[in-house]
C-alpha cells in the first residue's frame, strides 16, 4: 500500500516535471482548450484517451502502439508531431521522456471538468435560458420590471407620446400601414373622453385588420429565411411556396396558438392524417417551414447534407435559439450541445422527403405533396389517365405498323442522296445558305437538323425558300406553314408540292403527334413524337416568351436529344430550284447549338413512298394537359432511419450511428421505435419546452421595440446577451404560456404599457443604447413599409391578398448555371409577398435592408447610404406615385385644401401656417406646370424625413 | 423663402464639413452613423486600393499562364485521375493528356512564359507576381466563383470587396466604396458581391456599362428643379430634425441626400471619358465615345480608383458565352482577345500615373481546365479545381516572379500550393489586414472571410 502510494508520487512528479511542460510548450497551441486539431486534445486525460480522428493517442504501457509516440518519433513524414513549421522534431531527451512516460502507463492527473460539448456540465444544466419557466406573479405588470431599472439607473423616463405619434406608432407596428387622418384623428378625441378604452378599441380594431398577419407574418418569414426560389445554382422557382407565406400570413391572424404553430411547421401533416381535409391540406402546408429550406449546389440530391445543416442551423435558432448549426463538425464550441445532438436531429430530417423544386441534372420537380385526399386525385387523374394510355398505346402501334414501310423508303433514298450543304450553328449563331439543285418530280430536298455533339437539343429557328429558277418562277417557303400547321403532315403544298416533318436519326419516321396549343398558348402549334423531335410555329402577330424568345410568325424545329428532325419538301416540278434561308439558334444559353444538313435526295419514287406512307397516317391528338391536382411545397415522412456521424462534418466519412433524439441538455428523450421520422415528438420539444416561450417573447417584444429584452435574438447560448430584463422576459414567457400562447395576448399586454406608449427621445449618456428604455426608439420604415406607404400614399396600394408569382409554366423550364431563373415582378400588392429570389437580391428590399433571403433574420438593420436617397430623387417607381397622390390632389378646389389634404394623407395632421406658407410659394416658384407643380411639392414631402420614420 | 442651393453649396457640404448642422451634430454622424469613415487597416500598408479582374468560366491554366513541355511530349497518353469531374461520368471512364494549343515564350526581364494567347499582357510581366500553384474546393462554376468572391464554397458570405470596404471605409463619399462593373452578371448572380451579414453599407454597387451605369444615378428633372426641391426637403428636413433633437438617423439621412446629389455630378464624371487623351483611349483600345467593353471597364476602373473607391471589381462577362471552353479550346481566343489589351494597358496606365504605387491589381478566374480529356483530340477542356493561375500586381507585390508550380502535365498544384483561401489571406495582409483579426460578430460567432480553416499569407510574393 505505502509502495503503490510512493510509486504514484514518483509518477506524478515525473508527469508534472518532465511531461507537463513538454506538452504546454510543443503541443498545447494546437491541442488544447478550444483549439482541437485533428480533433485531439492534449490537455486533459480524456483528450488523449478518447484521441483525434484516428483514433486514441496513447495506450498506456505500449508506447511503440502509441500514436502519439509514432509522431513524436518521426518516422513517417505523414504522420510526423510537432509539424516543421510549428518547430519540427522535437530533441532526443524529450521523445525518450514521452516514451518512458507512456511505459510508466501514462499516469496523468489533468481530470477535465465534465463538460457537454462547449459548456461545463454543472453550467449547462444552470444555464439561465434553460431553466423552467416560473409562476407568473399575477399583481405585477411590465412597467414594474422595467421602472425598478430605470429607478436604479436615476434614470427619467420620457413622458407619454401624443396621440398621433401613438396611432402612426401603433398603425405601423401592427399592420405595417399608417392610419389614415380621420382614424388619427378621432383616436384624439377617444382618448381625451375615455382614456381608459380608447387604446384598448385601437388594439382591437389593428389586431382584426387582416393586414395585422401580413406584417406579424413578414417578421416570421424572415426569421425562416423564407423565399420564392430554391437557391441551388439555377435559382429554380419554388412555384407553391407561397401558400406557407399565406398560411403564416393565416396563422397570425386567427392567432394560432403558439406552440401549435410550432408543432405544425415540423409535422403538420403527420398531427391531421385523420382529420377532415381542410385542416389535413392546412397541415400539410405549415411543413412548408421545412421545405423552404436552402438548396444547394449542381445536383441538390448529392448537397443534401448541406439542406439539412440548412434546417438544423435555421430551426435552432429561430426556436431555440441555439446555434445547432455549429455542432456539424464536432462539438459546440461554447454551448451544450454535441455532435451527437447535431446527428441525432440530421436522423428525423433525412427521415423526411423534402419536395424538391429541381435542378440543372434533374429538371422535374417532384415529391409536392397533394393537398387533396388521395381518393380525389385518383378521381381526377385516372379517366386522365386512361385516355392518355388509350392513345399512346394507338400511336405504338401506328409506329409499329410504319416501320417496314420507312425502311422501304430510306433503302430507296440510299445512294442517291447527295449533301449540299452542312454546318454548325454555334450558340446563338444564324448560318445563312445558298444553293442550286437540278430535280426532277418526286424528288426530294430535305433540311434536317441535328443536335450538336453530345450537348442534345435546341431550339432552331428555320427561314427556308425554295424557287424555281426559270419557267414559271414557282415559290415555297416554310413561312407559308406558320399560320396553318396544323393542316396536315404530309402537308399539302401549292402547285403539287408537298412538305413532310419527318424524324430522321434512322428511317424517316413522320412525326405524329399533333399539339393545337404549346404551354396553353394557341398561337404555339406544333407536330412531334413526344416531346421532341418536333417542328413547332409561332402564328402569332408578336413574339412570345416561352423557354426561349420566339420571333413573331416563325417557323422553329427541335431536335431530341440524339434524334434529328427533318423538313422535307417534295418536288411537284422537274427543272432547277434556287434554296435559300438560314438555320438559327433560337435559344441561345439553351445548350451548345446545333447543326444542320441539307440533303437532296435524286430519287423520283421517294417522294410519292413518303406520301403514300404519310396518307396512312393518323395523327395523335395529344391529349388536354394533366388535371391540375393542388399541391404545397411541403414534407412527408419516408423511410426511417438514424443517420451516422459525418466525422469533421465530411458526409463522405461516416462514422457511428447517432439514435434520433432530442437535445441531450433539454431531456435527450429518444424517437420512439416505430414512431416514424420523429418530427412530430420534435415538434412537441420544442413547442414544450421553456427555450420557445423565451424565444418568441422575446422576439415579439423586440419586434414593438426595435431590440428584444435579450439583443441577440437568435442565440440565448454563451455567446449570446444576457437578458436586459431577465425577470421580466420569464414574466413574459410565463404569461405567454398561460394565456395558451396567445401572440395576441402579448401585444395586448406589451401595448398597454407606459413603456411602450413613451415618447420617443435620443438615448442619455448613462444608457447610450437605451437598454432601460427610458424613451422609446424612433425607428425608419422597414423596406416593406416604405414601399406600402408609398402606394398607401398614392390610392394605388392593393390590400387583397397576394396568390402565386407569375412564374414561367414548368414545363418551359430550361434553366441552368448558365442561365439560372432572374426576374422582378411589380405588383401593388403588400411588398411582405414580394418575390423574393436567394441568389440575386431584389434591388429594392436589398438597397433598403431587407431580410436576408439566405439566413434567418432576427430584426432588420437600419443603414443609411446615398443610394437610398438616390432612390427618392430618381427613381421612376417614386416618381410615379407622387404622380398618382398629386393627380388625386388636382380634384380638389385650390391649393389650399390640397396642401391640408396631402398633410393629412402623408403626416396624418393639419399643416402648420409656416408649412402652408412655404408650400404656397415653392409652388408660385417653380417653374412648371400646375399639375408638375404639385408633383414636385409631393415628391419633397414623400421623400422627407416625417413620412418616413415612426416616433 | 430660401434661396436655392447651388451646385458648389451642394458639393462643398458633401466633400467638406456640412454647413447643415452643428457640430455636435456633426461629430454624433462621424462616430456612429456613417459606417464609411474611412477607418486605419491593422498596419501600415502599401495598397490602399483594389481592381479586382475576375474572368468568368475557368480559364485554361496549361494554355496560359503555365507552361508544361511534357503535356506537349505526353499528348495522347491515358492517364489516371480521381477527378471530380469525370466520376461516373459515363464517357469518361478513360482519360489522355491532352496538349495545349497555344506556344509558350519567355518574356520581360524576368524571363516569366506565357502563351500567344496574352501578347500584352505578356509584355508587363516584369510587374506581375505570377501564382501557378492555385487551387480550389470545388469544381462547379456556382460554388467555385462564389469561393472565389467570399471564401465560402455553399453558404451565402460576405464578398471580398464588403471586407475590405468594411475594414477601410473610403474616401470619396461622392461615390460607393465597392464598385463592381459587369456587363452580365456571373455565376452565383448577387452574391459575388453581396455584404450579406456585413451591414449593407459594405455591399458592391453594380455598374453595367452604359447609359445610366448605377440605378437611379442620372437625373430625371433638369438641376434648377432638383435643388429647388431639395431645398425645399433640406428645410422640411431641418425642422423636423430640430423637434428631434438632432436625431443622427435622422441627421445622416438628411446627410445621404447632399451626397446622392454629389453623385448624380460625379458618378458620370468618373465614367466620362471626354477628357482622356486619345492615346490612353487607344491603347486601351477603346474608340472615342464607346461605353462598353472589357477596356472601357478598365479605363473606367483606373478612373475610380483615382476618385478614391476603394474596390473595384471587373468581371468580364456572364454565365454563358465565357471561358467554359468544354466544346473547344478556341473559344479562348476572343475571350483573351477582349481583355489582354485593355488588361496591359491597364497595369501601364496606373503604372505611368503612380497609382500602381497604391494600387493593388488582381487577376484571376474560378477554376482551371483540365490538362486531358476523354479522348485526345477533344477540342475542349473540362473543370479543373485542382490547379490554376492567377496573378498580382501594382501596390506590395513584389514583380516579375513566379510563386509555385503545378506537376509536369499541370494537374495538381505541387510547389507550395496557395489555396483560394491563402489568396484572400495575401490579398488582405497587402492591405495591412490580419485576416484573422478582419472578423463580425454574427450569430454568436466571429466571422472572417478566410473561415475556420487554416489559411496562409502567400510571403514570397510580397515586395
Amino acid at each position: 500500500m505505502l509502495l503503490c502510494l510512493k510509486v504514484a508520487a514518483q509518477d506524478h512528479a515525473f508527469f508534472e516535471s518532465k511531461v507537463r511542460p513538454l506538452l504546454v510548450e510543443h503541443c498545447y497551441e494546437c491541442h488544447s482548450g478550444e483549439k482541437t486539431k485533428g480533433g485531439l486534445a492534449l490537455d486533459t486525460k480524456q483528450g488523449w484517451e478518447k484521441g483525434g480522428d484516428t483514433g486514441p493517442a496513447i495506450l498506456p504501457g505500449k508506447p511503440d502502439e502509441s500514436l502519439l509516440i509514432k509522431a513524436v518519433r518521426y518516422h513517417d513524414k505523414d504522420f510526423a508531431m510537432p509539424p516543421l513549421k510549428k518547430g519540427g522534431k522535437l530533441p532526443e531527451q524529450a521523445v525518450a521522456d514521452l516514451v518512458t512516460w507512456v511505459k510508466m502507463g501514462a499516469p496523468d492527473p489533468r481530470v477535465a471538468a465534465a463538460k457537454i460539448a462547449g459548456m461545463k456540465a454543472d453550467e449547462a444544466k444552470a444555464w439561465w435560458a434553460f431553466q423552467p419557466l416560473p409562476k407568473p406573479d399575477a399583481s405585477k405588470t411590465i412597467d414594474d420590471f422595467i421602472d425598478v431599472s430605470l429607478a436604479k439607473a436615476k434614470l427619467m423616463p420620457a413622458g407619454p407620446a401624443d396621440p398621433r405619434t401613438l396611432i402612426r406608432r401603433m398603425s405601423y407596428d401592427l399592420t405595417g400601414l399608417p392610419p389614415s387622418a380621420e382614424e388619427a384623428e378621432a383616436f384624439a378625441t377617444d382618448l381625451i373622453r375615455h382614456p381608459n378604452s380608447a387604446i384598448q378599441n385601437l388594439m382591437d380594431r389593428l389586431l382584426a385588420s387582416p393586414q395585422y398577419g401580413v406584417q406579424w407574418g413578414r417578421h416570421w418569414l424572415d426569421v425562416v429565411r423564407y423565399a420564392d426560389t430554391a437557391g441551388e445554382n439555377t435559382d429554380r422557382p419554388l412555384m407553391h411556396a407561397w401558400r406557407y407565406r399565406n398560411w403564416v400570413f393565416d396563422a397570425f391572424n386567427r392567432d394560432l396558438r403558439y406552440d401549435d404553430f410550432v408543432r405544425m411547421q415540423l409535422a403538420g401533416d403527420l398531427l391531421f392524417n385523420q382529420s377532415e381535409s381542410k385542416q389535413r391540406a392546412e397541415g400539410i402546408v405549415a411543413t412548408g417551414y421545412l421545405a423552404i429550406a436552402r438548396r444547394f449546389g449542381h445536383d441538390i440530391d448529392k448537397d443534401m447534407h448541406l439542406t439539412f445543416e440548412d434546417v438544423i442551423d435555421t430551426l435552432g435558432k429561430n426556436f431555440l435559439g441555439l446555434t445547432t448549426g455549429c455542432a456539424r463538425c464536432h462539438d459546440h464550441k461554447y454551448d451544450p450541445i454535441t455532435a451527437a445532438d447535431y446527428y441525432a436531429l440530421y436522423g428525423i430530417f433525412s427521415s423526411t422527403r423534402f419536395a424538391f423544386p429541381g435542378c440543372e441534372p434533374k429538371g422535374q420537380p417532384r415529391d409536392m405533396v397533394p393537398l387533396i385526399p388521395q381518393a380525389e386525385v385518383d378521381a381526377l387523374m385516372k379517366p386522365w389517365q386512361a385516355k392518355n394510355a388509350k392513345l399512346e398505346a394507338e400511336k405504338t402501334k401506328q409506329l409499329q405498323a410504319n416501320k417496314a414501310a420507312e425502311q422501304v423508303i430510306a433503302n430507296l433514298g440510299g445512294s442517291s442522296s447527295k449533301v449540299v450543304f452542312e454546318s454548325k450553328v454555334a450558340e446563338g449563331a444564324s448560318v445563312p445558305f445558298e444553293y442550286r439543285v437540278r430535280v426532277r418530280r418526286g424528288e426530294v430536298v430535305q433540311l434536317a437538323v441535328l443536335p450538336n455533339a453530345n450537348h442534345g437539343a435546341d431550339s432552331t429557328l428555320i427561314e427556308w425558300r425554295i424557287a424555281e429558277t426559270d419557267g414559271m418562277k414557282r415559290a415555297w417557303s416554310v413561312a407559308e406553314l406558320v399560320p396553318e400547321l396544323m393542316k396536315g403532315n404530309p402537308y399539302p403544298a401549292n402547285d403539287g408540292a408537298m412538305w413532310c416533318f419527318l424524324e430522321t436519326t434512322t428511317a424517316p419516321v413522320f412525326l405524329s403527334d399533333q399539339r393545337q396549343s404549346i404551354n396553353g398558348n394557341s398561337d404555339l402549334k406544333s407536330w412531334s413524337l413526344g416531346s421532341e423531335p418536333s417542328v413547332f410555329v409561332n402564328s402569332a402577330d408578336q413574339q412570345v416568351m416561352v423557354w426561349t424568345t420566339l420571333a413573331a410568325e416563325s417557323f422553329f424545329v427541335h431536335p431530341g436529344p440524339k434524334r434529328n428532325v427533318a423538313i422535307a419538301w417534295m418536288s411537284p416540278l422537274e427543272g432547277e430550284v434556287a434554296l435559300t434561308g438560314r438555320v438559327a439558334d433560337a435559344h441561345p444559353s439553351g445548350g451548345d447549338g446545333v447543326a444542320f444538313q441539307l440533303k437532296h435526295i435524286a430519287v423520283p419514287q421517294y417522294g410519292p413512298a413518303l406520301a403514300e406512307l404519310g396518307a396512312n397516317l393518323k395523327p395523335t391528338v395529344m391529349p388536354e394537359p394533366m388535371p391540375v391536382i393542388p399541391v404545397a411545397y411541403a414534407v412527408v415522412d419516408t423511410k426511417a432511419q438514424n443517420a451516422r456521424f459525418h466525422q469533421r462534418g465530411d458526409p463522405e466519412k461516416l462514422g457511428d450511428e447517432v439514435p434520433r433524439r432530442w437535445l441531450s441538455i433539454l431531456g435527450g428523450e429518444p424517437v420512439p421505435a416505430g414512431s416514424g421520422s420523429g418530427r412530430k415528438q420534435l415538434g412537441d420539444w420544442i413547442a414544450s419546452s421553456p427555450l420557445a416561450a423565451r424565444i418568441m417573447v422575446n422576439r415579439i417584444w423586440e419586434w414593438h421595440f426595435g431590440k428584444g429584452l435579450v439583443r441577440s435574438s437568435n442565440d440565448f447560448g454563451a455567446r449570446g446577451e444576457k437578458p436586459t430584463h431577465p425577470k421580466l422576459l420569464d414574466w413574459l414567457a410565463a404569461k405567454f404560456v398561460e394565456t395558451g400562447f396567445s401572440v395576441k395576448a402579448m401585444h395586448r399586454l406589451i401595448l398597454s404599457s407606459q413603456v411602450y406608449q413613451r415618447a420617443s427621445d435620443l438615448p442619455s449618456a448613462v444608457d447610450p443604447d437605451n437598454r432601460l428604455l427610458a424613451h422609446f426608439p424612433r425607428r425608419r420604415l422597414t423596406a416593406e413599409e416604405m414601399r406600402d406607404s408609398l402606394l398607401n400614399a398614392s390610392g394605388q396600394l392593393d390590400l387583397t391578398p397576394a396568390g402565386a408569382h407569375p412564374f414561367p409554366a414548368e414545363a418551359t423550364w430550361k434553366f441552368s448555371q448558365h442561365g439560372p431563373f432572374n426576374a422582378i415582378y411589380e405588383m401593388n400588392k403588400r411588398s411582405a409577398c414580394l418575390m423574393v429570389q436567394r441568389q440575386r437580391r431584389h434591388p429594392f428590399l436589398s438597397l433598403f435592408d431587407g431580410a436576408d433571403p439566405n439566413a434567418t433574420t432576427a430584426a432588420r438593420q437600419t443603414t443609411t447610404v446615398p443610394t437610398q436617397a438616390l432612390y427618392f430623387i430618381n427613381d421612376p417607381f417614386f416618381h410615379a406615385q407622387a404622380d398618382a397622390l398629386a393627380n388625386r390632389l388636382m380634384s380638389l378646389a385650390d391649393d389650399d385644401a390640397r396642401i391640408t389634404s396631402a398633410w393629412r394623407i402623408l403626416f396624418q395632421r393639419q399643416p402648420t401656417a409656416a408649412e402652408t406658407q412655404r408650400t404656397k410659394s415653392f409652388l408660385a416658384n417653380y417653374p412648371a406646370s400646375n399639375a408638375d407643380k404639385w408633383t414636385a411639392q409631393l415628391r419633397v414631402l414623400m421623400a422627407s424625413n416625417e413620412f418616413l420614420h415612426i416616433d | 423663402m430660401n434661396p436655392p442651393l447651388n451646385r458648389r453649396h451642394f458639393l462643398c457640404s458633401a466633400t467638406a464639413g456640412s454647413l447643415l448642422f452643428p457640430g455636435i451634430v456633426q461629430q454624433l454622424l462621424a462616430e456612429s452613423a456613417d459606417p464609411l469613415a474611412p477607418k486605419m487597416p491593422h498596419f501600415p500598408a502599401k495598397a490602399k486600393n483594389v481592381i479586382f479582374l475576375f474572368m468568368t468560366g475557368g480559364v485554361s491554366h496549361v494554355d496560359s499562364f503555365d507552361p508544361k513541355p511534357e503535356l506537349v511530349k505526353g499528348h495522347g497518353k491515358e492517364i489516371k485521375a480521381d477527378h471530380p469531374e469525370i466520376k461516373g461520368r459515363p464517357g469518361y471512364e478513360r482519360i489522355y493528356l491532352k496538349r495545349p494549343q497555344w506556344d509558350f515564350a519567355k518574356h520581360g526581364q524576368c524571363g516569366m512564359e506565357v502563351s500567344t494567347l496574352f501578347p500584352h499582357i505578356a509584355g508587363c510581366v516584369d510587374d506581375i507576381a505570377l501564382i501557378r500553384s492555385m487551387h480550389t474546393s470545388h469544381s462547379n462554376h456556382y460554388n467555385a466563383t462564389l469561393g472565389m468572391h467570399t471564401g465560402s464554397f455553399a453558404q451565402s458570405r460576405p464578398s471580398i470587396g464588403s471586407w475590405v470596404t468594411y475594414g477601410l471605409g473610403t474616401p470619396n463619399r461622392n461615390l460607393p466604396g465597392f464598385v463592381v462593373i459587369a456587363p452580365k452578371q456571373t455565376y452565383a448572380g448577387t452574391q459575388v458581391f453581396a455584404s450579406d451579414f456585413l451591414p449593407g453599407a459594405y455591399q458592391g454597387t453594380l455598374v453595367v456599362p452604359g447609359a445610366e451605369p448605377i440605378a437611379n444615378v442620372a437625373p430625371r428633372l433638369p438641376a434648377g428643379r432638383q435643388q429647388l426641391e431639395l431645398a425645399a426637403l433640406r428645410q422640411m428636413n431641418a425642422e423636423h430634425l430640430a423637434t428631434r433633437a438632432g436625431d443622427p438617423l435622422l441627421a445622416a439621412r438628411m446627410q445621404t441626400f447632399e451626397t446622392a446629389f454629389g453623385m448624380q455630378m460625379a458618378v458620370p464624371d468618373a465614367f466620362d471619358f471626354k477628357q482622356e487623351a486619345d492615346a490612353t483611349l487607344a491603347s486601351y483600345g477603346l474608340k472615342r465615345g464607346q461605353t462598353t467593353g472589357f477596356g472601357w471597364q478598365c479605363l473606367a476602373a483606373r478612373r475610380l480608383v483615382e476618385r478614391g473607391v476603394r474596390f473595384v471589381e471587373l468581371i468580364d462577362t456572364g454565365s454563358s458565352g465565357n471561358w467554359d471552353a468544354h466544346g473547344d479550346m478556341m473559344t479562348h481566343v476572343p475571350l483573351a482577345k477582349n481583355v489582354d489589351q485593355p488588361i496591359a494597358a491597364l497595369l501601364r496606365d496606373l503604372k505611368q500615373r503612380g497609382l500602381l504605387e497604391d494600387t493593388l491589381v488582381v487577376w484571376t478566374t474560378e477554376f482551371g481546365r483540365t490538362p486531358f480529356n476523354n479522348t485526345a483530340d477533344a477540342k475542349g477542356r473540362e473543370h479543373h479545381p485542382w490547379a490554376f493561375s492567377s496573378w498580382l500586381a501594382g501596390a506590395g507585390v513584389k514583380p516579375g516572379m513566379v510563386h509555385g508550380a503545378t506537376d509536369e502535365i499541370g494537374l495538381r498544384a505541387s510547389v507550395d500550393p496557395v489555396h483560394v483561401r491563402d489568396f484572400h489571406a495575401t490579398i488582405l495582409h497587402l492591405m495591412g489586414f490580419d485576416h484573422e483579426k478582419l472578423t463580425f460578430r454574427h450569430a454568436g460567432l466571429d466571422f472572417r472571410l478566410t473561415g475556420v480553416e487554416e489559411s496562409h499569407i502567400v510571403k514570397e510574393v510580397l515586395a
